[in-house]
C-alpha cells in the first residue's frame, strides 16, 4: 500500500481521494434511479478496467470479455438459487470461477496473435454464450434467472451502492499496483515491442496468460457485483453487444490511461441514458460518436484532456522526470 | 432418419453454405488487400437485402422485378462502400487494430440504425421470382427451385472471382498490391485506388448476398450480427485472405450446421464455434490461407 501513495504526488492523491468522497456522498443529494445510474457506472468501471489491463496495456484486443464477465455473474446467480451459500460466498465464487476458465481460455487464446487473438477470444465467449443459452436446465436459457436472493441488508438500493463503491475502490487500486508493478511495466513492454521483450529473458505467452486471467478476474467481480445490483441475469451478459460495449467504453476513456475505461463507463452510461431518453436511435448517435473520436480524439477523453492540460504542466513534469 | 430426408438437408445446408459464401468472400478478399476486418461486411449484407426489397417492391407492376433488383441493388450497396472506403475507412489504415475494429463496429450500428430509419423494425419479405417459385420433385424428393438456383451460383461467382483474381490484369494488379503494398506502389500502381476497387467489390458480393437471400428469409433489423459471426467462422475455417479458402470453409460450416440441427438442436450454433477454435489452434492461418510472413 505504501508504494500505491508513493508514486503518486500529493495532487494526484488529494484529487482521488476527493472522488471517493464525491461518490460517497452522492447518494445524500441525488434519487435512488440516480444511484443505480452511478453503481452502474461504478460496476462497468471494473469490468473496463479489467479489460484495459489486458487490452491498453498488453495490447492484447479482446472480442470476448463479455463470456468471462457472465461467468462470474451466472456463477454468483447460480450458486445464490441453487445452494444455501451466503452470498459473500458467492460473491467471491464468481471471480474465482472467471479466474479458472480464463486460464482455460488464455492458455489457447495467447498462442495467437492479432486478428487471431481476437477471433479465437470472440470464439470462446460465443461458446459461453451457446452454454448459457442452450443448457435451460441449469441456466434457465434465454429465461434467464430472475429474482435472485440477496440478502437483507443489501437489497436496499443505497447499501448496495456503498457495498460497490468500496469493492470498486478496492479492485481500482489493486489494479493501479498491479500496472505501477514490474509486472505491469513488463506488460507494457511487451505490447510496444515483443521480440525485443523476448530477447530480455522474458517469457511472452505466461506474462500475456497472467495477464488474460487477472484480466478475467476483474470482468468477473464486474459479473459477480451486477447479478447482485441486478438481481436477474440474462445470456445476453455474454453476447458481442456486451463485448463491444465494454471495448467502446475503453476507447471513450482512452486506452492509455489507468482511469480513461473508468471515466468512459461515466461517460458511456451517462450519454446512453441521455440519448436513450429521447430517441430510440442510441446507437445511431453512439456510432457517431465513436466515430468522432476515431479521427478527431484519438486519446479518448483522458488523453484528450491531459494533452490540453499538457502544455501547462510541461515544466513541472520536467522537473519530476530529474529527481527519479 | 431415411435418405431422402438426409439429401434435403445436405442440399439446404448447401443453399445456405453458397450464400454465406458470398459474404465471406468478401469478407476475406476486403481483409486479404486492406488488412482490415470490417465488422460491417454483414451489415453492407443487410443492407444488400434492404435495397432488394426496396427496388422490387417499387417495381412490383414490372415483370422480372426480382432480377431488375438483383442486379440494381448489389451496384447500390458497392456504391455506397466505396463512399465509406474514401471517406471514413481510408483514414485508419495502418492504425492499431483496434481502431479499425471500432470504426467498422461504429458502421454497424449505423448501418443498422439506417435501415430501420428507412425501412421500419417490421419484417419485410420478397417474394420467390418467376421462374424459381416452383419446387422440384425428384425421386420422391420435393425441394424448391430457388434453392438449387443459390446452389448453383455460389460455384458459378466462386469460379468467376477466382479466374478475376488468377487470369486478369486486373488480378494481378491486385495480388501484387496484398503481396506487397510499397512495392507495387513503387513500380506504378495506384494503391489507393486499388483498396478502394477491393473494397467495392467486397461489398458487391455482400449486397449480391443480401439480395439472394431476400427471397428465403425475411428481410429485418439485426439480420447482420448473426451473419458475421458465421462469415468468422468461415473465414478462419479456410484462411483469412483466400478466395478458395472462403469456398472450402462455406461449404464445410453449410454442412455442420445443417447436420448438426439433426443432432443436437440447441447446440448447433456451437459447433461452428467448436471447428473455429479448433482450426485456429491447430492451424490458425487456415485450411488453405498462408502463415503469415
Amino acid at each position: 500500500m505504501k508504494s500505491f501513495f508513493k508514486q503518486r504526488n500529493n495532487g494526484k492523491a488529494v484529487g482521488l481521494l476527493a472522488a471517493f468522497a464525491f461518490f460517497a456522498v452522492l447518494p445524500l443529494f441525488i434519487g435512488e434511479g440516480y444511484i443505480s445510474l452511478v453503481n452502474e457506472m461504478l460496476i462497468l468501471a471494473v469490468a473496463a478496467s479489467g479489460l484495459n489491463l489486458m487490452m491498453g496495456y498488453a495490447g492484447m484486443v479482446s472480442f470476448g470479455p463479455s463470456g468471462l464477465y457472465a461467468v462470474g455473474a451466472y456463477t454468483t446467480a447460480l450458486i445464490l438459487i441453487y445452494t444455501e451459500i451466503p452470498f459473500g460466498l458467492a460473491l467471491i465464487a464468481g471471480p474465482v470461477m472467471a479466474g479458472i476458465i480464463s486460464v482455460v481460455v488464455g492458455w489457447f487464446c495467447v498462442r495467437l496473435t492479432h486478428v487471431y487473438f481476437s477471433l479465437l477470444t470472440l470464439a470462446f465467449s460465443q461458446i459461453i454464450h451457446t452454454i448459457i443459452f442452450g443448457w435451460y436446465g441449469f441456466t434457465h436459457g434465454d429465461d434467464g434467472i430472475v429474482d435472485i436472493p440477496v440478502p437483507e441488508f443489501l437489497s436496499s438500493i443505497t447499501n448496495y451502492y456503498y457495498f460497490s463503491l468500496i469493492i470498486v475502490c478496492i479492485c481500482l487500486a489493486l489494479l493501479w499496483m498491479i500496472v505501477n508493478s514490474p509486472f505491469g511495466k513488463t506488460l507494457q513492454a511487451l505490447r510496444e515491442n515483443p521480440e525485443r521483450t523476448e530477447f530480455v529473458g522474458i517469457h511472452i505467452r505466461r506474462y500475456q496468460l497472467a495477464a488474460f486471467v487477472l484480466s478475467g478476474v476483474f470482468l468477473g467481480v464486474a459479473g459477480s457485483l451486477y447479478c447482485g445490483f441486478n438481481k436477474n441475469v440474462f445470456p445476453d451478459f455474454a453476447d458481442v453487444m456486451k463485448s463491444t460495449e465494454m471495448l467502446v467504453v475503453c476507447l471513450l476513456g482512452g486506452i492509455y490511461y489507468f482511469l480513461g475505461p473508468a471515466v468512459g463507463s461515466i461517460v458511456y452510461i451517462f450519454l446512453d441514458k441521455t440519448i436513450s431518453s429521447f430517441t430510440e436511435y442510441w446507437p445511431l448517435a453512439l456510432g457517431l460518436v465513436i466515430i468522432v473520436l476515431l479521427i478527431f480524439m484519438r486519446g479518448g477523453i483522458v488523453g484528450f484532456f491531459s494533452e490540453s492540460v499538457a502544455a501547462m504542466k510541461e515544466r513541472g513534469r520536467a522537473k519530476q522526470h530529474v529527481s527519479h | 432418419m431415411n435418405l431422402q430426408g438426409l439429401v434435403i438437408q445436405l442440399l439446404s445446408g448447401m443453399s445456405v453454405g453458397m450464400v454465406i459464401f458470398l459474404i465471406a468472400v468478401g469478407l476475406s478478399l476486403i481483409f486479404g488487400t486492406l488488412q482490415v476486418l470490417n465488422l460491417a461486411h454483414a451489415s453492407i449484407y443487410m443492407l444488400g437485402a434492404y435495397l432488394c426489397f426496396w427496388i422490387s417492391s417499387m417495381l412490383s407492376q414490372v415483370s422480372g422485378s426480382f432480377w431488375w433488383s438483383l442486379l440494381m441493388a448489389p451496384l447500390l450497396v458497392a456504391m455506397f462502400g466505396g463512399f465509406l472506403e474514401v471517406l471514413l475507412l481510408r483514414r485508419i489504415y495502418g492504425r492499431e487494430m483496434l481502431d479499425q475494429f471500432l470504426l467498422t463496429f461504429a458502421l454497424i450500428l449505423i448501418i443498422g440504425d439506417l435501415c430501420k430509419l428507412a425501412w421500419g423494425v417490421e419484417y419485410h419479405t420478397v417474394d420467390t421470382p418467376w421462374p424459381l417459385d416452383k419446387a422440384i420433385i425428384f425421386g420422391g424428393l420435393v425441394f424448391p427451385r430457388y434453392n438449387v438456383f443459390l446452389i448453383l451460383s455460389g460455384p458459378l461467382i466462386y469460379v468467376g472471382l477466382w479466374s478475376l483474381i488468377r487470369y486478369t490484369r486486373l488480378g494481378s494488379v491486385v495480388r501484387a498490391v496484398t503481396y506487397n503494398r510499397e512495392m507495387a506502389n513503387a513500380l506504378g500502381v495506384n494503391v489507393p485506388l486499388v483498396y478502394t476497387g477491393v473494397f467495392m467489390l467486397g461489398c458487391w458480393l455482400a449486397g449480391l448476398g443480401g439480395a439472394l437471400v431476400a427471397p428465403m428469409s425475411a428481410v429485418m433489423p439485426g439480420m447482420d450480427m448473426v451473419v458475421l459471426i458465421d462469415c468468422f467462422i468461415i473465414v478462419v475455417i479456410g484462411g483469412l485472405g483466400s478466395i478458395s479458402g472462403a469456398f472450402l470453409g462455406s461449404m464445410i460450416f453449410g454442412l455442420v450446421t445443417a447436420f448438426g440441427i439433426l443432432v443436437a438442436p440447441r447446440l448447433a450454433i456451437a459447433f461452428g464455434f467448436i471447428l473455429m477454435i479448433v482450426v485456429l489452434i491447430i492451424r490458425p492461418w487456415g485450411l488453405m490461407g498462408k502463415p503469415e510472413r
